[in-house]
């Protein structure tokens, strides 16, 4: 099976990228405003801007952040798809048991009269 | 077409109408195109939601579970198999929903080697749009990655939840 294969820098990416504080709270301000441009993100984290291209391009890497142009400028836009592929391919594996069981028990105290 | 200047073709789109969802999955842009146009492929990663349309351009299209509940309706505004669909999109799942007014759907699929790049962009979207509107595609991508590379269906909880079988 090829869950990973190819997603940019696979699997080990998105950990090291989400591993870091600084490139958390970039993934926290296109949470809360996505699409926005080098510049406005500089504003969001204290550090050079040369700092910030290069957490943005580990975040790029990781698939976690697509870009796109409008007109001259270069928006980034959050990808949640990494993340959601994540939760499926673990959450499914260890915690999906659980989930099912207490979908399952929700189910039937909900259908007693 | 230059597809990366349709979100914001007019250049005055705000900030925050736009989501974007990327995924790379290991199939041809046929393939891809195929289980995107195909209700009983796309009912298999679409929580069990079957998408009906001739995909001729200016065409209309209707998700639904049949009999069940109406999900969605739209106009196939570009249709380029195997790579460009741009549809515009009505969510009419619930009252919240269908409040939100129509927005628009752009799914691109560009071949990178021995796979496919899909990008489906959410655009057009109201100011504080309502996020069930949106929310939906990381599932929806993850499961047609998995149907393609596996053959099997996600069965995560909630990515099933409308299926009949």
């Amino acid at each position: 099976m090829t869950y990973w294969s190819p997603i940019v820098g696979g699997v080990d990416a998105v950990f090291k990228a989400l591993a870091d504080p600084t490139r958390r709270d970039l993934l926290d301000a296109l949470f809360a405003e996505d699409g926005q441009t080098l510049t406005a993100l500089e504003e969001r984290v204290p550090m050079t801007r040369f700092g910030v291209m290069k957490h943005l391009k580990a975040l790029e890497e990781a698939g976690l952040v697509v870009t796109r142009k409008r007109g001259r400028e270069k928006l980034h836009f959050l990808n949640p798809v990494p993340i959601r592929l994540i939760h499926d391919r673990w959450v499914s594996k260890y915690a999906e048991p659980w989930a099912s069981a207490l979908t399952e028990l929700k189910t039937q105290l909900e259908d007693t009269p | 077409m230059n597809v990366t200047t349709i979100s914001f073709a007019q250049g005055t789109a705000p900030v925050g109408d736009t989501a974007v969802f990327e995924i790379f999955i290991k199939a041809t842009p046929e393939q891809i195109w195929g289980a995107i146009t195909d209700p009983v492929l796309r009912a298999k990663f679409s929580f069990g939601v079957q998408t009906q349309s001739d995909w001729a351009t200016g065409s209309s299209y209707q998700a639904s579970v049949p009999g069940i509940v109406a999900i969605a309706e739209g106009e196939n505004l570009v249709v380029e198999p195997p790579h460009l669909l741009v549809q515009s999109f009505t969510a009419l799942w619930s009252d919240e929903v269908k409040a939100q007014g129509t927005t628009r759907v752009t799914w691109e699929i560009e071949q990178v080697g021995d796979s496919c790049r899909l990008t489906v962009v959410h655009d057009q979207l109201p100011e504080s749009a309502n996020a069930e509107l949106y929310g939906g595609w990381p599932m929806i991508l993850s499961g047609l990655k998995t149907l393609l590379e596996t053959g099997e269906m996600l069965t995560t909880p909630g990515s099933l939840m409308y299926s009949q079988s």
